[in-house]
């Protein structure tokens, strides 16, 4: 019905995934804020691409991918213009070392902002420690349980690139929680 | 298989993403490694206490007010596209050569028009008695031919010119 005009009925259409998509870019941006702006419009996009999604895939993983790429596009903007920022501050010869760790995405540092302490268990503080692209192929193959061909699908990326971030992340990962959450290997 | 490459591909062994051949061999060789089983079983520790902290993760979300909201903007914003006017495609435009190249060819056929229009008629004779400037062809395409005629004395002054507006001559 929504492929056919009915505005009314993309609500129904995307209720039931509310709760993974905000999920999905709470984890991919650490900050409640930015989360919600990506989910947001994520269904803004989702609703003027309607004509163009392939009823054959899964609408939730179509979803998925939209708010991967504004989160993406996102984070891109906000390192482009932190970069700006410590290119004019360091002409400027002001001591910005500092700022310059604490502004733009959450993805470069999920300690600041009152904000985040609200959306993060504290396990979850390690995401931190990938890139981004570690981090989307970990969130939505590991927590999100698609599988490797349709996480690739998702990311657009190749299945091999999939693996190879995914392993890497992995390894990360349990490095972090062998170093700050040991009392978690207890129960091995 | 080696240890070596087999903890190359424990990562991925742990969440089962390897091949079902790079399984098997992996599997073959964590049968007879305690070291390697150890690693592997290290990392899906590790692995199902991420999953379950990310389950209890307290996820933030829209109050149902701003859901609805949102939604309502959602559809408003649909609407909108639906009622913006259509625009009338635009005129195709020439580039500037082109506009000035079809404005000069105009000009230039209104000059040649205007010079080689053939034979214009016998000036009257109240022009002839007010004196006047008469423009007069002759009868070849490629001649001008121009007479003043003096009101007082009478005298008619004759310029032949050629296309080029080369003199020739002049006669009285």
């Amino acid at each position: 019905m929504v492929l056919s005009g009915r505005t009314e009925a993309f609500e129904p259409l995307v209720t039931p995934y509310r709760g993974p998509l905000i999920a999905l870019a709470s984890r991919l941006t650490r900050n409640r804020e930015e989360a919600l702006e990506v989910a947001q419009e994520a269904l803004f996009r989702a609703f003027r691409s309607l004509a163009s999604f392939d009823v054959s895939r899964s609408f939730r993983n179509w979803l998925f991918q939209i708010a991967a790429n504004e989160a993406r596009d996102r984070y891109r903007r906000a390192r482009r213009e932190r970069a700006a920022f410590e290119d004019a501050a360091g002409r400027a010869e002001s001591a910005t070392t500092g700022l310059s760790e604490t502004t733009g995405s959450a993805f470069a540092d999920p300690e600041a902002g009152q904000d985040r302490r609200e959306l993060r268990a504290d396990i979850m503080r390690s995401l931190a420690a990938l890139s981004p692209r570690e981090r989307e192929v970990f969130v939505l193959r590991d927590i999100e349980e698609l599988d490797i061909r349709e996480t690739s699908r998702v990311l657009g990326c190749s299945s091999l690139s999939v693996r190879v971030h995914l392993s890497s992340a992995r390894r990360k990962l349990r490095e972090a929680i062998r170093r700050d959450y040991p009392h978690l290997e207890v129960g091995r | 298989m080696t240890c070596r490459k087999v903890r190359k591909l424990i990562p991925l062994a742990a969440g089962g993403d390897l091949s079902p051949r790079r399984a098997r061999a992996v599997r073959a060789h964590l049968d007879a490694c305690p070291a390697c089983r150890a690693e592997l079983e290290d990392l899906q520790t590790a692995l199902a206490g991420f999953k379950a902290a990310a389950r209890a993760e307290k996820v933030i979300d829209w109050s149902e007010g701003e859901w609805k909201a949102l939604m309502a903007r959602v559809a408003a914003g649909a609407r909108a596209d639906e009622r913006a006017p259509v625009r009338a495609p635009r005129p195709m435009l020439l580039p500037r050569w082109a506009a000035a190249s079809v404005i000069g060819a105009f000009l230039g056929l209104a000059v040649l028009g205007a010079l080689f229009r053939g034979p214009s008629p016998r000036p009257d004779a109240a022009a002839i008695a007010g004196g006047a400037l008469i423009a007069a062809g002759t009868g070849a395409q490629d001649t001008l031919t121009m007479t003043l005629v003096s009101p007082d004395t009478g005298l008619q002054v004759v310029w032949i010119l050629d296309k080029n507006f080369d003199w020739k001559g002049d006669r009285q």
